[in-house]
């Protein structure tokens, strides 16, 4: 089992007596990509300066890539990471002249690199701007670039895209999924629901700092829906099959997991010959958005002062027993 | 990099423009025999006069300000946490900030010397009757003194000022660490100034206040050394305490 990247054990912040993070656990892989969500003041911008060593935690540790970043910063010159929103640049030197900065204090990055995350983030012609005049979104954008500069094994970023056009928050997320296939772990936090569930592995969602679920996105995104007449039937009759991994009711539709892809194909004969009839067959995109609402309704407590019960929700997927 | 980021303060500029203002209008200001009792004889007193007028209030005040702007502006623009998510140590990155505002008192009095000096130009710079006003004698002085001796005076002089003014800006910077901010560090730190300045009361005290130490410049060579070691404690004091302190600090 290879060393987590970044391995967050039961992690607690207090600021006086107040808890903002509490109990939180989790640990990022090379190659992963793991986001916080969360409404506003969850606790999401703490955890990320937690991990990347800015904060110091009250109880519970932070390592990364095996060790305590506040006791050896030179880990961090595997650290790519972006803690404010826009990223935060001496406004009187150019963009250019930032990243130099940036190289220097990583210890040292060629001008090709720095002309290559130019580039990479659509800054090349700005690069000799000073950034006080750069906008918002080429602030941002010159903040992943920084992240970038030394080719980090860890990635840690919050809200890497707030305030950026659609462009660039594409490019912005298309850079972060590049990264992590080349082995990268990458931190984030974000309000993106629908642009992360594309390529995030886990997403853990926060509320007023306990992590209330954490989804695990490959295993959605290799889900399936059903449209059937009698979804129960049908639920019960693929989880007797040896090549069906998990199947569950969703209102009418019946969701399920193939062991392998080719499965699906042999989904539709198998309902028919049980007499079931098949309105739709198709790849079920997961919904972060409709299940996060969810989950977050379900932690806050009703008008009368207590929490809903789990079914609340309209899309709740019922899990086998 | 530390030098370049105190040229661009606002703060500095300001105090700069302050400090050739200043020995400019009080070598020629009408009021100065009513308030000091004594006629301009040579350039060599303008420096003494510029000291005497602002060592109590004007240059602590730019020191601190100035010392909590550097790290105040990084704090507000977000710069710090930047530059501490790169392998640099806390420490090793306040030392390089608790260094530049050393040598940030001596390099204002220099220049605050130079426009003192050139601001005396009518009077003359060769031998004169009276003294620096910088020296035991004071600016009566005994008798003629030459351009040597009053320059070594003067030097001297600036010298024991800008040492002094060092656990000034340390103390700045200490507590903008505390506050987080340039201006609750500049405030507290004026505060804590004026509180010493009253302390006063307690006789026994005084020779050991951090504001006794702003009026060493005038003192006997012969007490030199107990200054220069209070002063040093001072320095230390507040130095260790700003590194403590940030090492622990969450941003």
């Amino acid at each position: 089992m290879p060393t987590p990247s970044i391995q967050v054990d039961r992690l607690t912040k207090r600021y006086g007596k107040r808890p903002v993070v509490q109990d939180l656990s989790f640990t990022v892989n090379p190659g992963e990509v793991y986001a916080l969500v969360g409404p506003n003041g969850a606790g999401k911008t703490t955890v990320i300066r937690l991990v990347a060593g800015l904060a110091f935690p009250s109880e519970g540790t932070v390592r990364m890539l095996g060790v305590n970043p506040h006791s050896e910063p030179a880990v961090r010159r595997r650290l790519g990471a972006v803690v404010e929103a826009p990223a935060a640049f001496y406004p009187y030197l150019t963009g250019r002249g930032n990243l130099r900065l940036h190289g220097r204090l990583a210890g040292g990055v060629d001008e090709a690199r720095i002309q290559q995350v130019l580039d990479m983030m659509e800054l090349g012609n700005a690069a000799e701007r000073k950034v006080g005049v750069y906008s918002l979104g080429m602030r941002q954008r010159l903040g992943v670039a920084a992240a970038m500069l030394t080719r980090p094994d860890v990635l840690i970023l919050d809200e890497p895209a707030s305030g950026m056009d659609p462009l660039s928050l594409h490019l912005v997320h298309s850079v972060l999924r590049d990264a992590a296939g080349g082995g990268s772990a990458v931190l984030l936090s974000t309000h993106h629901l629908d642009e992360v569930v594309a390529y995030c592995t886990r997403v853990a969602i926060l509320e007023e700092g306990h992590l209330i679920d954490e989804v695990n996105l490959l295993d959605r995104r290799e889900r399936y829906r059903a449209g059937v007449d009698e979804p129960h039937r049908a639920r019960a009759l693929l989880e007797t099959q040896p090549w069906i991994r998990h199947a569950a009711v969703r209102g009418q539709d019946v969701v399920f997991i193939p062991a392998e892809a080719e499965n699906v194909g042999r989904v539709a004969g198998l309902l028919a010959d049980a007499g079931l009839s098949l309105y739709e067959l198709t790849r079920d995109i997961f919904d972060l958005r409709g299940y996060y609402r969810e989950r977050i309704a379900n932690e806050r407590p009703t008008h009368s002062g207590v929490r809903r019960p789990p079914d609340a929700g309209a899309d709740h997927e019922e899990e086998p027993t | 990099m530390e030098l370049d980021k105190v040229a661009r303060l606002a703060s500095v500029r300001f105090s700069l423009l302050l400090l050739v203002l200043f020995p400019v209008l009080w070598a020629y200001a009408p009021g100065i025999y009513h308030v000091y009792d004594f006629y301009l004889v040579s350039a060599y007193q303008v420096p003494a006069l510029s000291l005497l007028s602002s060592m109590q209030f004007m240059l602590p005040l730019l020191v601190a300000i100035s010392a909590a702007e550097l790290l105040g502006i990084e704090i507000a623009n977000g710069t710090l946490q930047t530059v501490l998510l790169r392998p640099v140590s806390r420490s090793q990155w306040l030392l390089s900030k608790l260094l530049v505002v050393s040598v940030y008192p001596f390099a204002i009095l220099l220049v605050f010397l130079v426009v003192s000096l050139l601001a005396g130009a009518p009077y003359g710079y060769g031998s004169f009757v009276g003294g620096t006003g910088l020296g035991q004698a004071g600016l009566l002085g005994q008798g003629t003194m030459g351009a040597g001796q009053a320059i070594a005076e003067v030097l001297r002089a600036y010298l024991v000022a800008g040492l002094s003014l060092v656990p000034v800006a340390l103390l700045s910077l200490l507590l903008t660490v505390a506050f987080m901010s340039a201006a609750g560090g500049a405030l507290a730190t004026l505060s804590v100034l004026i509180f010493m300045q009253l302390l006063v009361v307690f006789p026994g005290l005084t020779p050991y206040l951090l504001t006794t130490q702003l009026n060493a410049y005038a003192k006997p060579v012969a007490n030199m050394g107990w200054v220069v070691a209070l002063i040093a404690v001072y320095a230390a004091a507040f130095a260790a305490a700003a590194v403590v302190l940030f090492e622990r600090k969450d941003f």
